[in-house]
């Protein structure tokens, strides 16, 4: 089942008026059998179904934009030169 | 005769002249000088004799063994034993080498001893004693040529690894290398003499020279190192952290340090620190990827599969940076829900749905957001339009759709999306996902009032969504099976969350069944119904937990789906025809678990009936669903319509078998002492036992029954257990008892001879024979059993018939 608001190519917001318009583009375009561009013209117009056609839109959790991380850490090669590799030497 | 006397004395004196000089005399008297020890005088002899006696080489031997075994000097014992050995080629009597082979090995083996000495700890003469021995009669000496072996490697296991060491100790490359041979020459030689000791230490003298060398080593399986000398295993492992640290194995050394060199060292610490180096190394780098990968986050060219990386590894980034820099690590955590924000709608736009469920199932407690919840459900009905529902998914995907409309807040927040509702209020008053204002708080554009053309039906949206939905499932779903499947699980799961959101009073959270499993919050609506039960003692609370179950085996609905559940078995059992089922549920325990609950215990009786009944309609021929009744009766305290069903059905299936002769009477009969006992008021039940009691009379009479016994005793018992119907009913038996009497008499039989009580019977003294003691018998039981009053008169009953 296509979104009425698909079918009749209108935004959320849209007001009765623009329903009423928006069926007759839609009839011209001929994207969608008379018969859907009728039903979800019905379905936009009744504010219950309408309510139904709009819990199709995701929800979107309130989130903040993500800003770079500041990284106090710095760089650093490592060098093991400074290792004493016989620091254990068994056979002494 | 004279001839023969010199013959004779010339005899004797040959014998005393030459007996000395005889071989076996002479190694007689070798063999006492051998005895007393006298070891060169009996070798002199023996020479003599050493062609001439076979045992004269064996002895020479001995001796010459004895004489080497007795000699000081090294020099001097290698000479006699040698001289042992020298024999074997002089001896030409192949009967000699025999006793020979044992003595000329115990020379060998004493000869292999004295070049061991000799060896000293030298390799070469060691490796050619070894030769020597392998090449050597041992015969009858075997075990001390092989002991002898082992002393000479484990001496070469020594030596090698000695020698081992002192290259290693140079510190040349070349001469480490060479040392690794050596260590393996020493593992070799120690594994044959058992050395454990050398050769848990070569392995780690090896693994540490190939470190020493730049060589890739694995410690992961060796087992000997840990039985190595302890500070061979400091020295390997430290050498193999510092490998790790070269190679860029961070994580490898830092275990390494941790499982093995977990000391104090200023060495170990220096270690420490560049490992702990390398991790704030690795953090800013990870830093700067997370800074590139928000910079291509916000111009739009983080590819879905870059950002669901990006997402999936932002944990393990976060966990990892908190050793280091906690502040930074809750920083990376931060920018979680951004991510997952992102993902999730992107999944949904593009319609990909599977992923976007697995997303937000991976969200801690997704369904406590009102935004995720309703993103499930949008996810579902998208599966489901898409033609994407399968046996793996359907249960997720229904489950989760029917939670998240059945959820009044996920539609309230649904209204906070709108732009379009400026005119409008919407009323919670026929919202199907609660009961009437159970909601603490609401919108102000939310009300409980009266619906209208302004005042929109938030129920009537809920149930738009759901027939949208069920549109969809019975309708697009071309496999039929599945399709069954999914109805089928809709139905289900639909009616058990209506039923928990009738039931429950307070504002809790409704999940369908499988969802609220799945999720682990079926205990929580379980604990709902259970004080709906405690407050009201409302069954059908419990009823509406059956289907959230799990693991709740202490709650009270647990308890009601157990008896509810023993009521399911029970009829099983009875479609089974299997008595012994319903035997086993007839327990106390059970019955009181049953007796416990009024919804269940009051509809028991009529279950049992109707499912009986069902069996019956199908098939009212059934004997075997005899003794299941009975058990059935047996089962319950009230159990007066299962009796009635149990004698008709026993009293139909007697008639129409007696009928059909597939039974005889006395089988009938025993039937139906079983449905006059369960039913002894029942006019029809009743009629047809007596009947059949007749019937059992006349074939006792007839000589068309061999059961006599039987079925007099059941005629016995019916005696002492006649009701008020029966003995209404029982003038069939008097009529049948006058009938015969009468033909009696027409034959002008004497009628009363068969009449216990008859004066004239016992007066006109004639006897009856055994086909006449028949009659009388079946007589006085027709009387009996007919409840004939006694008269006087024998032919009163007669008369009155």
């Amino acid at each position: 089942m296509t979104n009425p608001y698909t079918i009749l190519g209108v935004s959320q917001d849209v007001d009765k008026a623009e329903i009423m318009k928006s069926q007759m583009f839609a009839m011209k375009k001929k994207e969608f059998p008379l018969q859907v561009i009728a039903v979800a013209a019905k379905q936009l117009l009744d504010p219950a179904k309408r309510l139904a056609a709009d819990f199709m839109f995701p929800a979107k959790i309130k989130v903040k934009r993500i800003q770079p991380i500041q990284c106090n850490l710095k760089y650093k090669e490592i060098n093991t030169d400074s290792l004493n590799e016989n620091a254990f030497n068994s056979l002494k | 005769m004279e001839i023969i006397l010199v013959l004779i004395i010339l005899g004797v004196l040959g014998y005393f002249t030459y007996h000395p000089f005889l071989p076996s005399t002479k190694y007689e008297k070798a063999q006492n000088l051998f005895n007393a020890k006298d070891y060169r005088q009996a070798v002199n002899i023996l020479n003599e004799i050493f062609e001439k006696h076979l045992d004269a080489p064996t002895k020479l031997a001995e001796c010459k063994l004895n004489l080497g075994y007795q000699a000081t000097g090294k020099t001097e014992k290698t000479k006699y034993f040698t001289e042992v050995t020298a024999l074997r080629k002089k001896i030409s009597n192949s009967a000699s080498f025999a006793k020979f082979d044992s003595i000329e090995a115990k020379a060998l083996f004493e000869i292999s001893k004295i070049q061991y000495k000799e060896a000293n700890g030298n390799i070469e003469k060691l490796n050619k004693n070894i030769r020597f021995i392998d090449t050597a009669n041992q015969k009858g000496s075997e075990s001390n040529f092989s002991s002898l072996k082992t002393k000479h490697f484990n001496d070469l296991a020594d030596i090698h690894f000695i020698n081992a060491n002192e290259k290693e100790k140079t510190g040349k490359s070349s001469d480490v290398i060479d040392a690794i041979q050596s260590y393996k020459s020493a593992s070799d030689y120690a594994k044959k003499s058992n050395n454990n000791f050398i050769i848990y230490n070569s392995t780690s003298r090896i693994l540490i020279c190939q470190l020493k060398t730049n060589q890739s080593v694995n410690l992961v399986s060796s087992s000997e190192v840990k039985k190595s000398d302890k500070n061979f295993q400091k020295e390997l492992y430290y050498r193999y952290a510092i490998q790790h640290i070269k190679n860029k194995e961070f994580s490898e050394a830092e275990k390494t340090i941790s499982l093995h060199l977990n000391f104090q060292s200023s060495n170990i610490e220096e270690l420490k620190r560049i490992l702990n180096r390398e991790k704030i190394n690795d953090a800013v780098k990870k830093v700067t990827e997370i800074n590139t990968s928000i910079d291509k986050l916000y111009n739009n060219t983080l590819s879905i599969e870059e950002l669901k990386s990006f997402y999936d590894g932002l944990d393990t980034v976060s966990d990892e940076l908190g050793i280091i820099d906690y502040e930074l690590s809750e920083k990376i955590a931060d920018i979680k829900p951004t991510l997952f924000n992102r993902l999730l709608i992107k999944n949904i736009e593009n319609e990909e749905y599977n992923e976007a469920i697995n997303v937000i199932q991976k969200y801690p407690e997704f369904w406590k957001s009102t935004e995720l919840l309703k993103n499930f459900g949008i996810c579902s009905y998208g599966l489901a339009a898409k033609g994407l529902l399968s046996e793996r998914n359907y249960k997720t995907v229904i489950s989760g759709w029917l939670t998240s409309v059945f959820s009044d807040n996920v539609i309230l927040k649904s209204l906070d999306d709108t732009a379009w509702d400026d005119n409008y209020t919407f009323s919670l008053a026929e919202a199907i996902g609660s009961n009437h204002s159970q909601h603490e708080a609401i919108p102000e554009n939310v009300n409980y009032d009266e619906v209208s053309e302004t005042n929109i039906s938030i129920g009537a949206t809920q149930k738009e969504l759901l027939q949208q939905f069920e549109t969809i499932i019975q309708k697009e779903i071309q496999d039929a099976s599945l399709s069954k499947l999914v109805n089928d699980f809709y139905d289900t799961e639909k009616e058990a969350i209506v039923n928990i959101i009738a039931q429950i009073e307070n504002d809790s959270f409704f999940a369908a069944p499988y969802f609220a499993i799945s999720n682990g919050m079926n205990n929580e609506i379980i604990s709902e119904l259970d004080k709906d039960y405690h407050d009201y003692s409302n069954e059908d609370a419990l009823e509406a937990g059956i289907p959230y179950i799990k693991n709740s085996k202490s709650t009270v609905v647990y308890q009601y789906f157990y008896a509810s559940d023993l009521i399911n078995k029970l009829k099983t059992a009875i479609n089974n025809e299997n008595k012994t089922a319903v035997k086993r549920i007839n327990s106390k325990n059970n019955k009181q678990r049953i007796e416990r609950f009024d919804n269940i215990n009051n509809s028991i009786e009529d279950n049992i009936f109707n499912t009986i009944s069902n069996k019956i309609s199908r098939d009212e021929n059934n004997k075997k669903l005899i003794p299941v009744m009975e058990e059935c009766i047996a089962f319950l305290n009230q159990n007066d319509k299962l009796k009635h069903q149990y004698s008709n059905y026993v009293s139909n299936y007697c008639i129409l078998n007696v009928n059909d002769e597939t039974i005889n009477n006395y089988e009938a009969l025993l039937l139906m002492k079983g449905a006059y006992l369960r039913s002894p008021n029942n006019p029809k039940i009743v009629k047809n036992f007596i009947t059949l009691i007749k019937f059992n009379l006349m074939d006792m009479l007839n000589d068309q029954t061999r059961k006599t016994t039987e079925i007099y005793s059941i005629l016995d018992w019916v005696k002492s257990n006649m009701s008020q119907t029966y003995k209404q009913n029982s003038n069939e038996l008097s009529k049948a008892r006058g009938e015969l009497l009468r033909q009696l008499q027409q034959a002008g039989t004497d009628i009363s001879l068969f009449d216990d009580s008859s004066f004239s019977s016992i007066l006109s003294g004639h006897s009856l024979n055994s086909q006449g003691l028949k009659m009388k018998k079946v007589m006085t039981y027709l009387k009996e059993l007919g409840n004939e009053q006694e008269s006087t008169n024998p032919l009163d009953t007669f008369t009155r018939l």
